[in-house]
């Protein structure tokens, strides 16, 4: 029965190819779209296993409030259960972009860089140290971007900084940091004793979760967030994200399998003789079903396989030319893959069920009477 | 008398033609013994493929039975029909109804699919069927390569690939010149010799003369033997 069904996908070459195209193109969305909700997913999985270890201490205002200062350190760090504690400074890198790049400032005292940005390992260079004060630490990102090397100038608030150590790729928003001394940052950006957070470590073995608890009520005027609540929260986000970006490619899948619901009733309109003729050699019900549903299904298959074959390619082209400006915004992965072609088949399956249905219920008398 | 291998009984068929009902068939009696060539004859309307939809299992009567090898047709489930259609029958269409995308051998190929014969015997007994109705230099050629005469010889090879109880073919002769027409009749009448059975409805009493039995309609009776 297959050759069957090639064969009246191949005999209607324009018109298979126009709705193949169209399922392509949605299914092209799909995966450019996808592998962006992807990449965002992976950044934020990194992001989470890099800094899973660590509680965050806020102003009880919250992070943007202000209120959270220098001498909050010590009272967190006094807090049993807390093996060490340190406050960054968190800033957008682009300013001029309103922090659209991604790229972002992380201000830390010079002597905790190497735990703050553990296990992140080096490519060149080496991590801030004590008495640095116009030195910086970048991430692959914006290395590329810049194009730095160890010695490099970049400028940050108009003040020049040297590269003084580059991080390996992580995959995570250490990629797009630029990380400077905690002091120099308060000093440049005129924010003495201030800082967004404090970074908390929890002794070896003590729940992280207690711990947040216990930090919230014995530091007055934090609140704090420990790694499972920071991973529900960016969850939440990251969901509203992928939920826009996937249904907006879903609306385009979902046109493409529009049209081939209008070529299945085409061909089955334009083959009603042909089904007359098979049903009166006996052809069963699930025979013809099995031809329209079938070719409904092929159709699907290709155009999503051509639109996993552009779409991949689209995207492989488009992160070849952004890591050059040091951005990585797309990620294809195998799930994102199996889910675009099934979706692909299953749309075309759906869309053939209708001119299936047509085509089982016509009288086999009447179709060999038509046209 | 020889075996009944099709008996009408009662035949009626009655259609609803927006509100009004129109008697397509009215009480059509008549049976058919096994290896006979019969022609049903008649104007056009009186409901000659009517007869041929119900007999063909395609469509049912409204009234009356229709027994083929021993098996009511007219009693047995929608879902059991085309078992019926696959195993008793074999159609020949006036306008040879072969599918443009198939070779000779594909469209005789193609009646067997249904019937879960392996692909090795529904080839062999297509080039089989093929080469003894005189199409051996035709195999793969398509309809469209075909003369009339030779593209309605490919359609009885595939009306007869599932060796069945009864060929019915409608107006088999009507789209083609007379000396066709005096093949396709040869063709009928070889397969007669082999006792095959075969029902022609035609206008043509140059095919009519050939066959043992006429059966003449008017207005949905037959009239006449």
């Amino acid at each position: 029965m297959f050759d069957i069904i090639i064969r009246s996908v191949t005999q209607r070459k324009v018109r298979s190819g126009l709705t193949i195209s169209g399922i392509a193109l949605g299914i092209f969305a799909l995966v450019v779209m996808g592998g962006m909700s992807e990449n965002f997913n992976q950044t934020f999985e990194n992001s989470m296993s890099l800094t899973s270890d660590k509680i965050r201490v806020f102003a009880e205002s919250g992070m943007f409030g202000g209120g959270l200062t220098d001498d909050k350190v010590p009272d967190v760090k006094r807090v049993p259960g807390v093996k060490d504690a340190y406050g960054i400074l968190l800033t957008t890198f682009d300013e001029d972009q309103m922090g659209m790049s991604g790229k972002q400032i992380f201000a830390l005292p010079p002597e905790k860089s190497r735990i703050a940005l553990k296990p992140v390992k080096l490519k060149a260079g080496r991590f801030l140290e004590p008495g640095d004060t116009y030195q910086v630490l970048v991430g692959t990102s914006i290395a590329g971007e810049y194009d730095l090397q160890i010695g490099s100038k970049l400028e940050i608030h108009d003040k020049n900084f040297t590269t003084v150590g580059i991080l390996e790729y992580t995959g995570s928003f250490f990629d797009s940091t630029a990380a400077i001394p905690l002091e120099t940052a308060q000093d440049i950006y005129d924010l003495e004793h201030s800082l967004s957070t404090i970074f908390a470590i929890p002794e070896e073995g003590i729940d992280a979760d207690i711990l947040a608890k216990r930090i919230e009520l014995s530091v007055d005027g934090t609140s704090t967030l420990s790694p499972s609540e920071l991973r529900e929260q960016a969850s939440q986000s990251l969901l509203i994200f992928s939920v826009i970006t996937i249904s907006s490619a879903l609306l385009a899948a979902i046109i493409g399998g529009l049209s081939v619901m209008n070529t299945m009733l085409m061909s089955v309109t334009e083959r009603t003789r042909e089904f007359g003729i098979l049903r009166a050699m006996g052809a069963e019900t699930k025979d013809i079903l099995l031809i329209t549903l079938g070719e409904a299904a092929l159709l699907g298959i290709i155009g999503g396989l051509a639109g996993i074959g552009t779409g991949s390619a689209a995207v492989y082209l488009l992160n070849l030319w952004l890591s050059g400006k040091g951005i990585i915004l797309f990620a294809i992965t195998p799930r994102l893959l199996v889910v675009a072609l099934l979706f692909a088949t299953v749309i075309g399956m759906l869309s053939g069920l209708y001119p299936a249905y047509r085509a089982t219920k016509m009288s086999p008398m009447e179709a060999l009477r038509y046209g | 008398m020889g075996d009944i291998i099709l008996d009408v009984r009662d035949v009626s068929k009655t259609y609803m033609q927006g509100k009004i009902p129109v008697t397509a068939l009215h009480d059509v009696t008549f049976s058919v013994e096994k290896g006979e060539f019969v022609a049903i004859m008649g104007p056009s309307g009186s409901g000659k493929s009517t007869l041929m939809g119900i007999v063909g299992c395609l469509e049912k009567p409204t009234a009356g039975a229709v027994i083929i090898d021993g098996v009511e047709v007219t009693s047995v489930s929608d879902r059991q029909l085309p078992r019926i259609r696959r195993e008793k029958l074999g159609f020949v269409f006036q306008h040879y109804n072969l599918l443009n995308s198939l070779t000779a051998l594909g469209n005789v190929d193609l009646a067997m699919r249904f019937s879960h014969v392996s692909r090795r015997e529904r080839l062999e007994r297509a080039e089989t069927l093929l080469k003894k109705l005189g199409l051996g230099d035709r195999l793969n050629h398509r309809p469209t390569e075909l003369s009339g005469g030779e593209q309605q010889r490919v359609s009885i090879a595939r009306a007869m690939a599932n060796w069945p109880a009864i060929i019915l073919a409608d107006e088999p002769t009507g789209e083609v010149d007379s000396k066709t027409r005096d093949a396709i009749v040869e063709t009928f009448k070889l397969l007669r010799s082999r006792g095959q059975t075969i029902i022609v409805v035609t206008h043509d009493p140059d095919v009519a003369k050939n066959c043992d039995r006429v059966l003449r309609i008017v207005d949905g009776t037959i009239m006449d033997e």
